[in-house]
């Protein structure tokens, strides 16, 4: 079957990017095979999991379930834009220093979506950080670092002025 | 290994909350899991897996796939070594007499299809969008046959052979090692005898990361190896001298981050695939799969049928245990022997009892195979144990608590692998401080009490022995190296698998204490055979103890290495010095000191003939297994309208010896509480009894906990240290999942009198209970569950979506 | 089967409703809103489209707005109530829809039933819309909706036309809208004064679809109910308004006799299936225990004169 080729430019993490794609190609796919950026991850590509979270034009969502040629032009924020250069971003920052990342397959994912979070609610209570992440799944840490972690993260942010 | 010569008072690494050395990594996306690996001229590689659970291959024609552009390769099962091989790689650790017990049943592809997604045809192309069309254009007519999904059935005459050659599809029998007197008469004897009887659902590992696998030939005929694989040396093994003919020698493993394992890395997964169309096709391959296809395939907990008997004197001490054990091994050997195996050592060897029978059948169906899930045999044993032992104690009259602690082995007795007697036991100590955090004085009402209302509360406990490695029962030993750099900095080499339980961390943590050096300066080395010495890996939640006693051995070493350089420069003995973060220092007066970085660097450009670069080799090889104990407590609210089982809290009390890094001990409990929540509560693989599919095949199905499950979990660490174990330490990794489920089945026996036989402890069966047994669910024998489990088993597939 | 890539096919971008429905043509050409189910369909290769036909572009679709409202007195006539109407376009997300203000305000019962849809990155993404047209019984939104009377636009290519949504469901996922359609708007009257609602879901999880669900109204004046509306998901192959059981309660006072003889009538008025999630005969008995649970929420929100 035939399908349209194009040359598609992408905004990821503030940096332009042109890619040959297909319609039918997946956001997942374009970030991790034609622009390298693997720390999305494909964990169940049905949405269930929640492991390949991006943000685009803010908003969390699965890039597994994401045709790539939707996402053309719009503001997309993967893990690797998280950080500025070598220093890790306050979320990053607490999600190492409280124990939330065990095997760290569900973080790049479970961060955007805090990330979401924060951007709206700057000082969420425990439940309404563990409903910001009800569609993140982690198999290792029982979540209950990863929610100590935001609620340090959002109390760093307030303090130091976060980003 | 002794820790003399440290006092805990001055550790300036063990104890402490320290950040891992391989999280940051994880949290930017830098950190690179097998799929995230791309190797130049790579193939992308995808499996034909059948739809049928049991037939023949009488035709496949690969033609058009092998003629579509971009295809490198194709494969079938008459293209593979005809060699076969167990899919458990940790077999490769059993004594050989044990080994030969493994039966040899899997081939790197099949001819015949034995359990719906058995791996029948492999394609390697240029991308993943080729080998997936060219998977559609394969061509196979499978001959179909009949098929068994219940254990109970193929052991009937005449039912389905799922393996040639194995007519009655008992694939092994186990007696247990310690058995010993005569159990019909020492239950005969008996004031009270209890029974009870259960079984497991197949529970999924459901890491993460799905399976992958790199593989890679070279001009040499060496193949390495990108996996995500807990026993490196061991597979390396398994490949070179089993799936082919190679040699250990032409084998290199290399392991990048890993997205969980929880045992189910124990066994081959993709990698013999990918082996092999690396082969055919010249290049190197990735193997990748779909979550759906691990949901169908190739590991998960076995489902064991258990009926487990005890025998109590009237004063409540156990004179007879029994344990009978029949295990689905699914259509592969795989891990269902040693599950099977080391079910019935940490089930029968939690208490004292003169007289002990054990014995566990496996067998063949065509359900999906087996690998190790976290606990290995314990969670499923507890399960029916702690309910037989609660329901023992209600006889007597006894307190569960009572009860437990009267029966429960304590150091100087015979550990659950019995040639070695216990070390360390602080199972009193976790007793006592988790029911007095659970509040079970107040809350634990006595036997009998019956609860009023719509909403009704209980508590529950469980107590459980685990392993911290395999000393005694399969081959133990680690490897350590630790060479000083010329800045005072350190690499350490190890070969555990870092799978998230923080390993890496915390054998640096011991390195630092070890040498004197600073946490922050240990660099880790791990994750290539190449380059690591040999070592087990991580199983049997060894890696703290047993490697870590290699790191502390090497760490010691390098020490004394250190110290014997610096007595000469500061002209003292090397006993009146000392080395902490970084520093050499002399005791007598700690002002004066030197850098271990100048010792090291001093030490390599030494131009006269003293050069040496300082480093050491530290090995643990030990016969001992060191067992940790656990004490786990529930509290649950019951809606007796709609079965509802509401977890308020979980406290769990783990004799953990001395937490090296107890925000990562805590990390290892939460999580395991999470998957022992899912194994008690919500995870059911559900099988199609009709066609052998899986129809739990998603995490929309299949349901793991989320951020707005977890109840409240209390974690208490008991440290009691071990005086064989690293500082101390004891093990810990599976051991959180244990509990859980005993705890609450015996909580809502606590609040609406009845008992589930079979997990997961849905709302329908604890519904279907609480009818059976009358509306006003007065506690009283336990009710059986047929019609419950009957309307369970009868799920057809017909989903609404 | 899952697929861990799609296969090919020819993708339009129109701008207009009208473009929309001249292009769409039932599974060959399929439209696609949030993705959130239609992607999915595609990687189990359960529909094989030729062409995807994106109504994100397409104007004037993504709206949630509030008809002025003439002081409910349409509402209150009983018959049809443009005015006071909330208008969910077919591109609202759930997010967008359970987040509204006015919708927390007046529509809680909707706010209610998306807020039992856990995962966010769905709501970010799905559409209120899109949730329906999947035609799965198991819907969270649809006995809401259901039970609040809410009406089904659809344009195809000779107009539009305007469906109650009882008639929207079909079958197990089978919707009323044609090969040449698409949905492009709900319309949710005000509830009535003295009405209040309650939505109540069984699941194994949080984040998991309904094993049952039921979503009520109750319209109450001097504690006599005046209307009902009784909405049961996840128990027949379409979301069932269990009619029986509104007539057991109209008109009479609301205590724990006429609430039982309706949720009783309600269980009676379905016929679940037993499936991976759970069994026809607990499915059942649930939907008695949910819609006496949900109908005495509802009455107590109703009589603390919350609209709920």
């Amino acid at each position: 079957m035939a399908s349209s080729k194009e040359i598609a430019a992408f905004l990821v993490n503030g940096n332009e990017y042109e890619v040959i794609i297909e319609p039918h190609l997946l956001l997942i796919d374009v970030l991790r095979d034609k622009l390298g950026l693997t720390g999305t991850k494909y964990a169940c590509g049905a949405g269930d999991c929640g492991a390949c979270t991006v943000l685009i034009d803010g908003r969390p969502s699965f890039s597994c379930l994401t045709l790539a040629v939707t996402a053309k032009g719009k503001s997309i924020l993967t893990i690797e834009g998280v950080a500025e250069g070598n220093e890790l971003d306050p979320i990053q920052q607490a999600f190492v220093d409280q124990g939330a990342v065990q095997c760290g397959f569900c973080t790049p994912g479970m961060i955007l979506s805090t990330k979401a979070l924060l951007d709206e609610n700057p000082e969420p209570t425990r439940d309404e950080i563990k409903t910001a992440l009800a569609g993140n799944l982690c198999r290792c840490t029982g979540y209950v670092k990863i929610v100590d972690a935001v609620e340090a993260a959002a109390a760093a942010m307030r303090d130091g002025g976060g980003r | 290994m002794t820790t003399d010569a440290f006092s805990e008072d001055a550790f300036s690494s063990v104890g402490r909350r320290l950040g891992r050395p391989d999280v940051a990594a994880k949290a930017t996306g830098a950190a690179l899991y097998g799929a995230d690996i791309t190797l130049p001229g790579m193939l992308i590689g995808r499996i034909l897996m059948s739809p049928h659970a049991h037939a023949r291959v009488a035709k496949i024609d690969v033609s058009k796939a092998k003629a579509l552009p971009g295809v490198a390769a194709v494969i079938t099962y008459d293209d593979v070594p005809k060699r076969g091989f167990t899919r458990s790689v940790m077999a490769e650790g059993l004594p050989s007499f044990a080994y030969e017990g493994e039966n040899q049943d899997q081939f790197i592809l099949s001819d015949k299809a034995r359990y719906i997604g058995d791996w029948m045809a492999a394609v390697a192309a240029v991308d993943v969008y080729t080998a997936e069309r060219a998977l559609d254009l394969i061509e196979v007519e499978y001959e179909v046959l009949p098929a068994v999904f219940d254990p109970e059935e193929a052991l009937e005459d005449g039912a389905p052979a799922v393996h040639d050659g194995w007519k009655d599809n008992v694939a092994g029998i186990i007696d247990h090692p310690f058995n010993r007197g005569d159990i019909e008469a020492a239950l005969a004897a008996s004031a009270h005898v209890v029974e009870f009887s259960g079984r497991n659902s197949r529970q999924k590992q459901a890491h993460m990361e799905p399976d992958v696998a790199i593989a890679s030939w070279d001009s040499q005929g060496r193949l390495t190896v990108w996996s995500p694989c807990q026993n490196a040396h061991l597979a390396k093994k398994a490949m070179g001298r089993r799936v082919f003919d190679i040699g250990e020698g032409n084998v290199r493993w290399i392991t990048p981050a890993v997205g969980g394992g929880f045992g189910a890395r124990l066994s081959f997964g993709v990698e013999p695939v990918a082996a092999m169309l690396a082969k055919v096709a010249g290049k190197p391959v990735k193997v990748v799969v779909t979550r759906e296809e691990d949901f169908n395939g190739w590991n998960s907990r076995t489902e064991q049928r258990q009926t487990i008997r005890i025998g109590v004197t009237e004063d409540g001490t156990i004179n007879a245990i029994e344990q009978n054990v029949l295990s689905d091994a699914g259509a592969y050997f795989s891990h269902s022997g040693t599950i099977s195996a080391v079910n019935m050592q940490s089930t029968l060897g939690v208490f004292r009892s003169p007289v002990v029978r054990g014995k566990a059948t496996m067998v063949y169906t065509n359900n999906p195979t087996s690998s190790g899930m976290r606990g290995y045999g314990n969670p499923e044993g507890s399960f029916i144990l702690q309910q037989a032992v609660d329901m023992a104690a209600e006889k007597c009259g006894m307190n569960p608590v009572e009860f437990r602690l009267k029966n429960a082995k304590g150091v100087g007795e015979p550990s659950m692998w019995e040639p070695q007697n216990l070390t360390s036991c602080a199972l009193p100590a976790c007793v006592e401080q988790g029911a007095e955090a659970i509040g079970w004085k107040d809350k634990w009402q006595g036997w009998g009490v019956e609860k009023q209302g719509r909403y009704r509360r209980g508590v529950g406990m469980s107590i459980m022995t685990h392993a911290s490695g395999a000393g005694g029962f399969l081959l133990e030993h680690s490897t350590a190296v630790i060479k000083l750099n010329e800045d005072g900095s350190a690499q350490l080499s190890v070969s555990p698998c870092e799978m998230g339980q923080g390993i890496l961390g915390t054998l640096s943590q011991i390195a630092a204490e070890a040498t004197g050096l600073r946490y922050e300066n240990i660099r880790v080395v791990t994750g290539d055979t190449d380059v690591t010495l040999f070592d087990i890996g991580t199983h049997a939640s060894r890696s703290t103890y047993a490697i870590g006693n290699a790191v502390l051995d090497a760490g010691k070493k390098v020490r004394a290495a250190i110290l014997h350089r610096a007595a000469r420069r500061m002209d003292l003995f090397p006993e009146e010095l000392g080395v902490r973060d970084g520093m050499v220092y002399a005791k007598a007066d700690p002002g004066i000191t030197i850098s271990v970085a100048d010792i090291s660097r001093e030490a390599i450009y030494d131009y006269g003939t003293d050069a040496e670069h300082i480093m050491a080799t530290g090995k643990h090889q030990c016969v001992m297994h060191c067992p940790n104990f656990q004490a786990g407590f529930a509290e649950i609210e019951v809606d007796v309208e709609t079965g509802v089982i509401k977890v308020l809290r979980l406290v769990i009390a783990h004799d953990i010896g001395r937490a090296i890094n107890p925000l990562t001990v805590e990390g290892c409990l939460e999580g395991g509480a999470a998957q022992g929540l899912g194994y008690a509560l919500t995870e059911d693989l559900v099988i199609d009894r009709q066609t052998g599919k899986v129809v739990s095949d998603s995490f929309a199905t299949y349901k793991i906990l989320s951020s707005l499950d977890m109840p409240e979990v209390e974690i208490i660490l008991v440290e009691e240290p071990d005086p064989t174990g690293p500082f101390g330490a004891k093990g810990v990794g599976e051991t959180g999942i244990t509990n859980v489920a005993p705890s609450i089945a015996n909580a809502l026996y606590d609040a609406v009198g009845i008992r589930v036989h079979s997990l997961p402890m849905t709302p329908e069966k604890v519904l279907g209970a609480l009818e059976a047994t009358g509306p006003s669910t007065r506690p009283g024998p336990s009710a059986r569950l047929s019609v419950a489990i009957g309307e369970v088993q009868a799920r057809k597939a017909v989903p609404y979506s | 089967m899952m697929h861990r890539v799609l296969l090919p096919f020819e993708f339009s971008e129109p701008v207009t409703v009208a473009e929309a429905v001249s292009l769409v043509d039932g599974d060959r050409a399929r439209a696609l809103a949030g993705g959130v189910d239609l992607v999915l369909k595609l990687r189990l290769r359960q529909i094989v489209p030729e062409r995807v036909v994106s109504l994100q572009k397409v104007r004037g679709l993504d709206h949630v707005r509030v008809d002025a409202d003439a002081g409910g007195q349409a509402a209150a006539a009983g018959g049809r109530a443009e005015d006071g109407a909330l208008h969910i376009g077919a591109l609202a997300t759930l997010r967008q829809v359970e987040t509204a203000p006015a919708v927390r305000q007046r529509w809680p019962l909707l706010a209610e039933a998306i807020g039992s849809i856990v995962s966010v990155q769905t709501k970010a993404m799905g559409t209120v819309a899109g949730n329906l047209c999947v035609g799965t019984p198991a819907s969270d939104v649809a006995p809401a909706l259901y039970a609040l009377g809410a009406r089904m636009r659809i344009a195809g290519r000779d107009g539009e036309r305007e469906i109650p949504i009882e008639q929207f469901f079909l079958d197990a996922g089978k919707t009323a809208v044609g090969p040449h359609e698409i949905v492009t708007e709900i319309v949710v009257p005000a509830p009535a004064a003295g009405s209040a609602g309650a939505f109540l879901k069984l699941s194994m999880t949080s984040e998991d679809i309904a094993k049952v669900n039921a979503a009520v109204m109750l319209t109450l004046a001097g504690g006599v109910c005046a209307r009902a509306a009784i909405s049961v998901g996840s128990a027949a192959p379409t979301p069932v308004r269990a009619a029986a059981a509104e007539k057991a309660l109209t008109g009479r006072a609301i205590g724990a006799q006429a609430i039982t003889e309706a949720a009783d009538a309600a269980a009676e008025a379905v016929c679940p299936i037993s499936d991976v999630r759970s069994t026809a005969r607990y499915r059942k008995e649930m939907v008695r225990v949910l819609v006496r649970d949900a109908l005495e929420k509802a009455a107590a929100r109703a009589a603390a004169g919350k609209e709920a």
